[in-house]
């Protein structure tokens, strides 16, 4: 078999994994700390590592998965040397940041892991590559190769896969939860370790610096997004995650514990929930506060930062040349960015409208939420109208059934009926009824 | 700009200068001593006979170091960073958005900077952020093309970002030998024997392609189309993040750009 045909097949079984970031590796030249895309495929996702199997070989029958051993495919391999000319030659173009290493489990969990720190090593300390890398450890793996790989590679992540023990038990009876969990504590422990070691003595060998990452699939299985926030919260408090990714499940192969072949990925919702990970992570929102027991599904006509501010509107309008830095993040349409420059500028004058405007406040969501020097709090705006204005405009470019995936959404709310025709504006003007109706 | 005299009143006239920082600080130099704000500083190349008054500029070194020194002490760092780096922009009429800047930060101080939601400094951060953006965008987007053990790529960006990616290039690749050929503004930054500088190329003459390097590029396009999903297609999204101008210089996708009519 040639390089191209399986770079193919190694790219096919390799690209349902949705990390491929590079940030967090501080080389400069060789990475960029912030990270750095440098393509965007046809589906909009961003390009930057080489994002590869070592093989597609594999003894797991994860019922989800395209490398599952029941399912009829081209199997292949690279060798290491293939692996790491490759790598080279495409970093060498300015191709790509690095190289994002996974694998399907050959032979035993300790052999695979054993294939890929050989790759790895040859990559690093033969062809001195020293860009980034991010490599997937194998659930059962032991802890002694964790430990050689997370030397060898800047990230490390575990795919905890699904949100449940259940489902995972259901769907990929081969992985235990805590074949998952204890790779996970391992690396936050070692990474802790590594980094108290090195600020003692500076060339102590890193462990990960960039940290772990892990991903689940949504969509699969039955689980409400309040368990899967509330896990990812969970994730990032206790063993210092970076990010979590939610991967809208794609049929890729045909079985009966799963949705049907023609089911269509819920990407609106599995962009709610990454609108609501970004809450947690960086506007200091607890996974309570954006869903609760009573309310265990994401609004899919708001995005998750208006549907809390149109249901605390106490808190609301918020002074922007007063307010704490903690407050303004709650704002809808100000962001961190925002937020940190609103607090440089009110010291050197008062802000209204145009100020605001002009440093780069959207004010398309803001305006309901504020106060500045030339709008009054008295400028309020009745519920209808607000709302009307935050209904986000994407539910609608995403396509009406995108709305029946979320699960007990329209049940619980009375949302207008998914699938009928009708015009967009149509459908707006039902929304903004029935969510006022229920603020 | 209440309770401040300004320091130049609008006056009908128009400076051109050599294009240089240099010349423009002198222009500043001029506005300052002269009291007037003219209505346009040109580039030379650019002036065009007109009724209006001109004044050509001339460029000296010890003119512009007296502003340049002038910015850091009464206004701060920060803005001669911000005005260097505006200089770079594409910031249409950036010359006289820049001097109307530095009038008011003769007056105001260094705490002008600070008034992000000021129009003469919202202007300036605004094409600073266009640029440093570009930048950002320049060192995942570049492509490089192996000619006989060199690196060659062409961008054709619309700011001279050409400076603000070399530093990120040269670290990168310090063994090699490389050319980003700048398309845009005639320039080119060569690095070689561990030594870089940019340099004015009006046209560079690429030879054909060898038989490894295009199959590097097939593999690179095969892994390029192999990763998307398709059920996932948004091709709207592709082009939010990945701006079309910039594809002409991409072997991945320069393919899918309509070809122009002839």
């Amino acid at each position: 078999m040639d390089l191209m045909e399986k770079l193919t097949i190694l790219t096919n079984g390799a690209k349902y994994d949705a990390a491929c970031t590079s940030s967090g590796a501080d080389r400069p030249g060789k990475t960029v700390a912030a990270g750095c895309c440098h393509a965007f495929s046809a589906d909009g996702r961003c390009v930057t590592l080489l994002k590869v199997l070592l093989t597609n070989h594999c003894i797991f029958d994860c019922k989800y998965c395209v490398n599952r051993s029941s399912n009829d495919c081209r199997r292949t391999a690279f060798t290491p040397e293939e692996l790491a000319g490759l790598t080279i030659e495409f970093y060498r173009r300015n191709y790509i940041e690095g190289l994002f290493l996974s694998s399907g489990v050959m032979r035993s969990p300790d052999y695979t892991m054993e294939q890929m720190i050989q790759a790895l090593h040859l990559l690093r300390y033969r062809y001195d590559f020293w860009g980034y890398i991010h490599a997937k450890t194998i659930p059962g793996a032991s802890p002694e190769l964790v430990r050689r790989l997370g030397l060898l590679a800047d990230r490390v992540s575990v795919n905890i896969e699904l949100p449940s023990e259940e489902s995972l038990r259901l769907l990929a009876p081969h992985k235990k939860r805590e074949a998952i969990l204890a790779p996970m504590k391992q690396i936050c422990l070692a990474a802790g370790e590594s980094r108290q070691e090195m600020a003692v003595y500076k060339k102590a060998p890193q462990f990960a610096p960039a940290g772990q990452a892990t991903q689940m699939i949504i969509g699969a299985s039955p689980d409400t997004d309040y368990q899967i926030i509330r896990l990812a919260a969970a994730l990032y408090g206790k063993y210092a995650l970076k990010r979590v990714f939610y991967s809208a499940y794609i049929p890729a192969v045909a079985d009966s514990l799963l949705p049907a072949l023609d089911f269509k990925p819920p990407l609106l919702r599995e962009h709610r929930l990454y609108q609501a990970d970004f809450l947690m992570r960086q506007y200091g929102f607890g996974a309570e506060e954006i869903l609760s027991e009573d309310m265990p599904s994401l609004n899919p006509y708001l995005d998750p930062k208006c549907n809390w501010a149109v249901n605390h509107m106490q808190e609301f309008p918020v002074d922007v040349n007063a307010a704490a830095l903690e407050t303004l993040l709650r704002v809808p349409g100000i962001g961190p960015t925002s937020a940190r420059r609103i607090v440089v500028a009110r010291r050197h004058g008062r802000l209204g409208l145009a100020e605001l405007k002009r440093m780069g406040v959207v004010l398309k969501r803001a305006q309901y939420f504020i106060r500045a020097s030339d709008w009054p709090s008295g400028a309020r705006f009745d519920k209808h109208t607000t709302v009307r204005a935050l209904v986000d405009p994407n539910v609608f470019s995403f396509g009406t059934e995108q709305l029946s995936l979320f699960p007990g959404a329209s049940s619980l709310r009375q949302l207008p009926e998914a699938g009928e025709a009708r015009s967009v504006a149509e459908a707006v003007e039902e929304t903004v009824l029935c969510l006022a109706s229920n603020l | 700009m209440p309770g401040f005299k300004p320091l130049a009143l609008p006056a009908n006239v128009v400076y051109t200068y050599d294009g240089s920082f240099e010349g423009f600080l002198c222009c500043v130099f001029e506005s300052v001593y002269s009291g007037e704000l003219p209505l346009e500083i040109l580039r030379e190349e650019d002036a065009q006979p007109t009724l209006i008054q001109s004044r050509s500029v001339a460029t000296d070194p010890v003119r512009a170091e007296r502003v340049r020194a002038s910015i850091r002490s009464k206004i701060s760092e920060r803005a001669l960073e911000l005005v260097t780096t505006a200089f770079c922009s594409c910031l249409a009429q950036k010359e006289l958005r820049m001097l109307e800047f530095l009038l008011r930060g003769y007056r105001e101080g260094a705490k002008l900077c600070f008034m992000m939601g000021d129009d003469v400094t919202a202007t300036l951060l605004r094409a600073e952020k266009h640029l440093l953006g570009e930048a950002h965008l320049l060192k995942g987007f570049v492509r490089f093309a192996d000619v006989g053990g060199a690196l060659v790529a062409t961008i054709s960006p619309k700011n001279y970002a050409l400076p603000f990616i070399a530093r990120h290039f040269v670290l990168r690749y310090r063994q090699e030998r490389f050319m980003i050929f700048d398309k845009t503004n005639g320039a080119a930054l060569v690095y070689q024997d561990c030594k870089a500088e940019i340099l004015r190329v009006e046209r560079v003459e690429l030879p054909e392609i060898s038989e490894s390097e295009a199959q590097y590029q097939a593999l690179w396009k095969r892994f390029y189309d192999t990763v998307s999903i398709e059920s996932r297609e948004n091709p709207r999204c592709r082009m939010t993040h990945m701006p079309k101008r910039y594809w002409e210089n991409m072997s991945e996708v320069c393919g899918l750009l309509r070809p122009k009519a002839e």
